[in-house]
């Protein structure tokens, strides 16, 4: 029994990610019906610009940082990675909301790929190490063993997307981002500025992305401009999972990815984890193509 | 993503060799009539493999210089004639015709595996030996050239030298991951093999993706497996990021790596208190070879620079090709080819050169380095 709640943990943990990552897509899918490939490797600029923020306000590495300058730079790294997604939006997409969707789903690579090889011209192609570690320390809880860390990043996570839940829910910006995923052509006509709140969306989706990149890179301590790659796979895969659209699923989708993941892994060995995730989405597609979540709520987001 | 620069390389590459195949016309008219005997260097000298590469060739001229302040081999002086082969099979061929055609009396050099292997069947072709300093790769014996000589350990060699050390250390029940790569995957299947030779089990056989950063599931399904060795087999980065999981979960038992994760780069992304007593297998830097400081001392000093990984090696081959040479008493194909094959207790840096059936070393130069203090050092 111990053991189940380990593997759940490690689930949690891994999922989280996937998680905050997935928002970002089902977000952008939701209001423009664009799968923004480049969303993964925000996460990777999100945890270079961390990274390069971190060497810098602290300058022996940043490993007497404190929490208070931790958080510092957590909002920071987000708020310009938010400002960069907002800048990708306005060169890259706008321009093509028009056009056919495979313009701009070809576009979005063309961005992914742009990120990916100017992270590499900036920062390098070899691995890069966290200026900061861990402790560590952690409780004893069912028998399993829980770092500090570990409960951080998922409390961490947990409370960034209750925040988008309730800023989607409770305010005029979150009921705008609602009524555009329903119906474009009538919110520029009842006086919403669209491309305002597009661009908006751009910038939550960004802002979350970087986050779980500096997460990743302070827990798992290393980082490289290929990094987005697979785990933008993963979270897509999470967010249609979910259902793609929904908040609370590409949430609860990244959460099963991750779970899946892990017993996947002690149950029947790393090689076949991808095999059991992989099948049980294409099971989904196959039963239920709106995903866990994608058929009872009606109104997307 | 990845076919682009695929594409990209192959085209430079075709590019650098059609200029190389016409700068190459215009100085032929090999010589070893005269007061020189030319010896064929392979290597990847441009790409990126070159660091490497230039580390290797820089040890031959070491040695070669050294021979021929000596008084040469018989009453004539070594000289080098390079082609760089960018470890890249087309390029490699077209690199090893030229050698041919300069009429060198034998090779010394081969550093990528998939180079190596067709240029080797250039050399037999036109009856000159080759001595391979650095490839590894177990289907270079497997082609059955009577003069194709490995002065490095293969994968065989390596397992057996994680095993053993973990037999030693009384360690029977052992986990092995790969990463999906051919070269760990067969790395690990050969660790299968050995350690079941010497009594013990593979309690865990696994496999891991070396794009994720996770490995917190799999750590705890080896805690569970409660192992008294794991041995990753795949690269640095990977096997850093598992190091320090392995740690943080409290996994049981000696950690080991392969050749791949001989990297200063595993004990900074594991963090040097979770690299402590890691132990890696692998042909160690020259640094760490006693009786290698004369040689490190004056690599150090002509180069400005460490010796590479494989330095100690190349001039191992080079010095072996002209003791050969000398027992030879000839440059002449089937004598040299003989000479080579009755090597016996060749001493070379860090390694004594025999050659087994198969003309592999018949015994390893693997050894087992262990991290104290955030350092490698010699273990066994």
């Amino acid at each position: 029994m111990e053991i189940f709640f380990q593997v759940l943990i490690d689930g949690l943990v891994i999922g989280a990610f996937y998680s905050l990552i997935a928002l970002g897509y089902t977000m952008v899918y939701g209001i423009i019906k664009l799968l923004n490939f480049a969303h993964g490797d925000l996460y990777m600029i999100g945890a270079f610009v961390g990274f390069t923020l971190l060497s810098l306000f602290t300058g022996d590495g940043g490993v007497n940082t404190g929490i208070l300058g931790l958080g510092v730079v957590f909002i920071g790294t987000m708020i310009i990675v938010g400002f960069l997604g907002m800048g990708i939006e306005r060169i890259a997409y706008r321009p093509l909301l028009l056009a056919p969707r495979l313009s701009i789903l070809i576009t979005a690579i063309g961005v992914s790929l742009s990120l990916e090889y100017s992270s590499m011209i900036g920062w390098g192609a070899s691995y890069k190490v966290y200026p900061i570690k861990l402790p560590n320390d952690g409780i004893q809880l069912l028998g399993t063993q829980i770092s500090f860390a570990q409960m951080g990043m998922i409390v961490l996570s947990a409370l960034l997307m209750l925040g988008l839940r309730l800023f989607i829910d409770k305010t005029i910006y979150g009921k705008a981002m609602r009524a555009i995923a329903l119906d474009q052509t009538a919110c520029s006509l009842m006086g919403v500025n669209v491309h305002r709140i597009i661009a908006l969306t751009f910038f939550i989706g960004a802002f979350l992305a970087a986050g779980a990149g500096i997460m990743s890179g302070i827990y798992y301590g290393t980082i490289n401009f290929l990094m987005g790659f697979t785990i933008g796979l993963k979270a897509f895969t999470a967010a249609v999972l979910g259902g793609i659209g929904n908040i609370t699923g590409a949430m609860l989708g990244g959460l099963v990815l991750g779970i899946l993941e892990a017993f996947g892994t002690f149950y029947m060995g790393g090689s076949w984890k991808d095999v059991l995730a992989f099948g049980i989405l294409i099971l989904f597609l196959v039963f239920k193509p709106t995903g866990i979540l994608g058929a009872k709520e009606m109104e997307r987001m | 993503m990845k076919r682009y620069s695929i594409v990209t390389i192959g085209f430079i590459l075709f590019l650098s060799l059609l200029l190389s195949a016409c700068s190459s016309d215009s100085s032929s008219g090999g010589k070893n009539s005269g007061s020189e005997i030319l010896v064929g260097v392979l290597l990847p000298v441009t790409g990126n493999n070159a660091t490497d590469g230039k580390d290797m060739l820089n040890a031959m001229e070491m040695a070669v210089e050294k021979i021929n302040n000596d008084g040469g081999v018989l009453d004539k002086k070594l000289k080098l004639e390079v082609a760089d082969d960018a470890c890249d099979p087309q390029t490699a061929t077209a690199a090893a015709n030229k050698l041919v055609s300069k009429k060198v009396v034998a090779v010394v050099g081969g550093y990528c595996s998939g180079s190596t292997l067709p240029a080797s069947g250039v050399f037999h072709n036109a009856n000159i030996p080759m001595i391979v300093a650095a490839a590894n790769s177990s289907e270079l014996p497997e082609q059955g050239y009577d003069s194709l000589f490995l002065i490095n350990g293969l994968v065989p060699d390596q397992a057996k030298t994680g095993a053993d050390y973990f037999n030693d250390k009384g360690a029977k029940n052992i986990v092995l991951i790969h990463d999906n790569s051919a070269y760990a995957k067969n790395l690990a299947d050969f660790a299968q093999k050995s350690v079941e030779e010497n009594g013990g089990k593979v309690i865990g056989f696994e496999a891991i993706n070396p794009e994720e950063k996770d490995f917190g599931s799999l750590m705890t399904k080896l805690k569970s497996l409660n192992p008294d060795g794991t041995y990753f087999t795949g690269y640095y980065a990977a096997g850093g990021l598992m190091l320090k999981q392995f740690k943080e979960k409290g996994v049981p038992g000696f950690f080991m790596v392969g050749d791949g994760s001989y990297s200063p780069d595993i004990i900074s992304i594991a963090g040097a208190e979770n690299a402590n007593d890691l132990l890696v297998t692998a042909t160690p830097t020259a640094n760490f070879i006693p009786g290698a400081e004369a040689f490190v001392e004056e690599y150090k000093s002509k180069y400005d620079l460490s010796p590479g990984p494989f330095s100690a090696l190349s001039n191992n081959g080079v010095n072996l090709l002209a003791d050969a040479l000398k027992r030879a008493e000839s440059t002449e194909f089937e004598a040299l080819k003989k000479a080579l094959k009755d090597t016996k207790g060749f001493e070379g840096i860090g390694q004594v050169i025999e050659f087994s059936e198969q003309n592999t070393l018949s015994q390893s130069n693997f050894h087992i380095m262990k991290v104290v203090n955030g350092e490698f050092t010699l273990e066994k």
